[in-house]
């Protein structure tokens, strides 16, 4: 039986340094999380909190230990672990992670909010980048929300969905060919509107197409794996799952693009959380096993319109696959109604149109787009791209060799909203949006509150000195003689109609805790 | 009204001239034709103050 879909986003930030040829992206991003930690009294001597690795295990397999990596637990001393972690009192995390600034959501029931909490992240890092400018005024920091820098590299947006224990272990470990049915090529394929556009890798010189749909897609070479540096797996499998094993699991994503339109992101979350449910619930009953689903991932992203080979010998275009998908979800109701996913209406309207629009896309040889009569580039970021960078072309006369395209590419993603292209277009109103300022603004702030991530919130808004230690799946108080713990294995509880009369009641954690042993939690 | 209603759903009809595709100048508003001028100068502007330099500087290391 399918379950609720919380998800969550990770996002790494592409950083760039102006003025001190001295200052590393380590120290730039550890700056900048210390100083929006200092802002919300999160440095203060009297807190003391660390981040807990004690349930990340990043080299263990969820197929089994063939699988795994001898490398051992990665050993980080207090001092760094408060240098480069910050909780947040909005169920969010905000780290240093290798040398990126990195924002991960916290838990959401609903697409739409894990769409605004994204959101809300970049407004943390742009007060981030504020707060910088005070400790550093003669250095410039600017922050990119992409996946590539153009030269080889490439940085990541993860997405976490929660999965029932059974359907996991029976898709991903047991009968992988259950998500090479289905799974797959719906992520193969979902590229056609997740995809965020990019004009060729310069390391990749006149070879491959000069715009691609997927900035990811070249770097992805396997289907499973524990790699997220090389050899990266769509789905990465680490046996990290952040909650009790034996009723939830993790499905980690990695192979997806950075959105900067509100469309395409919501689509993105929405669409795979049906799909994901529809997997659980083992609704569909198709099989669009790609004959090398690596290699379409990379022909999709030259060509969205090109025919990939299936494993039965059909050919089928991502627009074909999707349309499967989005038939089965259109008559799709979870085993248990109350598992629903949120604005599933909306969901299917989108997908429904954006296909549709997609159909009737026509582009030129040269990448021209000559009809876009559904107006995808107002909602979709790889056609948004392309429309500026066609309109550049055109009034400079260039080709797509022009080095200025890529400079274009990236600047598209800068998250200033004054010298941002992707901002700059939607304030003009070119831009289709869902989230009013208002929503986005109450994440800076606030957890959802139907999740986990609201308890973990208030602990940090409310206790925080209290606080030794706290991750997904747990809050640890120092109370002197002794460590409570309080875990959090269930993602689905710990939320604000739990828990709120018992946090207005506590003047303190000993106290919350108190009240949660006496038992007067609402079920 | 469900929650999905509140929100504006894309609806399958043709699209209103002010939303028409930008790309055929002639069937545009003056002001979308003024905003389509202000975004042109715009990008233009962070072009040539970012140049081809900016390729270098930008150069990140690999993301985990």
């Amino acid at each position: 039986m399918s379950i609720p879909k919380i998800v969550g986003i990770e996002q790494e930030y592409a950083i760039k340094i102006k003025g001190d040829e001295t200052l590393s992206f380590f120290d730039a991003s550890c700056t900048l999380v210390n100083a929006y930690a200092r802002r919300l009294g999160l440095r203060n001597p009297e807190v003391n909190m660390l981040w807990d690795y004690g349930h990340e295990t990043p080299y263990q397999d969820i197929r089994g230990e063939l699988f795994g990596k001898n490398t051992g637990q990665q050993i980080i001393g207090e001092k760094e672990n408060r240098l480069i972690n910050a909780g947040l009192p909005n169920g969010a995390r905000l780290y240093t992670d290798h040398a990126h600034p990195e924002y991960s959501t916290p838990e959401c029931l609903s697409a739409r909010d894990a769409l605004a909490c994204d959101k809300a992240g970049e407004i943390v890092l742009r007060e981030g980048l504020k707060l910088m400018r005070d400790i550093l005024p003669s250095t410039s920091v600017t922050l990119y929300k992409n996946n590539t820098d153009q030269q080889g590299h490439s940085y990541g947006c993860h997405e976490n969905y929660l999965m029932a224990a059974h359907a996991h272990e029976a898709c991903l470990v047991s009968h992988p060919q259950r998500a090479l049915k289905t799974l797959i090529p719906f992520l193969v394929t979902r590229q056609i509107f997740a995809g965020s556009g990019k004009v060729g890798d310069r390391e990749r010189e006149n070879s491959g197409p000069p715009y691609q749909i997927s900035q990811r897609a070249d770097f992805m070479q396997n289907l499973f794996g524990l790699e997220t540096m090389y050899a990266r797996p769509l789905i990465n499998t680490r046996q990290e799952h952040h909650a009790d094993p034996k009723r939830f699991r993790r499905l980690h994503l990695i192979l997806g693009d950075a959105n900067m339109c509100e469309f395409a992101g919501l689509l993105k979350l929405g669409s795979t959380q049906l799909v994901l449910q529809m997997l659980e619930d083992d609704f569909m009953d198709c099989d669009l096993t790609l004959k090398d689903p690596i290699e379409a991932n990379k022909q999709i992203s030259g060509d969205f319109g090109c025919a990939v080979e299936l494993a039965d010998g059909r050919n089928l275009t991502a627009v074909q696959i999707q349309r499967e998908f989005l038939a089965y979800a259109q008559k799709f109701r979870p085993t248990d109604p109350s598992s629903r996913v949120p604005d599933d209406d909306l969901i299917l309207s989108c997908w429904s149109y954006v296909l549709d629009g997609l159909t009737q896309l026509k582009l030129s040889d040269d990448m021209v787009i000559e009809d876009d009569p559904l107006l995808l580039s107002r909602r979709l970021d790889w056609v948004l791209k392309l429309w500026i960078m066609n309109r550049y072309r055109e009034g400079q006369n260039c080709t797509w060799g022009h080095p200025l395209l890529t400079v274009l590419d990236l600047q598209y993603h800068n998250i200033d909203r004054k010298e941002g292209i992707f901002y700059r277009t939607q304030d003009q109103g070119f831009t289709e949006q869902f989230l009013t300022d208002d929503e986005i603004a109450h994440f800076v702030h606030a957890a959802p509150d139907n999740t986990r991530a609201w308890f973990r919130g208030k602990c940090l808004e409310k206790f925080a000195e209290e606080i030794y230690l706290m991750n997904w799946e747990v809050v640890g108080f120092d109370q002197g003689d002794v460590h409570r713990m309080v875990p959090l294995l269930n993602p689905l509880k710990g939320t604000r109609g739990q828990y709120q009369e018992i946090f207005d009641q506590s003047r303190n954690a000993r106290e919350l805790i108190m009240l949660l042993e006496s038992g007067s939690v609402k079920q | 009204m469900t929650e999905a209603q509140k929100f504006k759903q894309p609806i399958k009809k043709k699209p209103k001239k002010e939303d028409a595709e930008p790309t055929t100048p002639g069937g545009l508003s003056s002001e979308k034709k003024k905003k389509l001028e202000v975004l042109d100068e715009f990008i233009e502007g962070v072009l040539q103050e970012a140049g081809e330099e900016f390729l270098d500087e930008f150069k990140q290391v690999e993301g985990q």
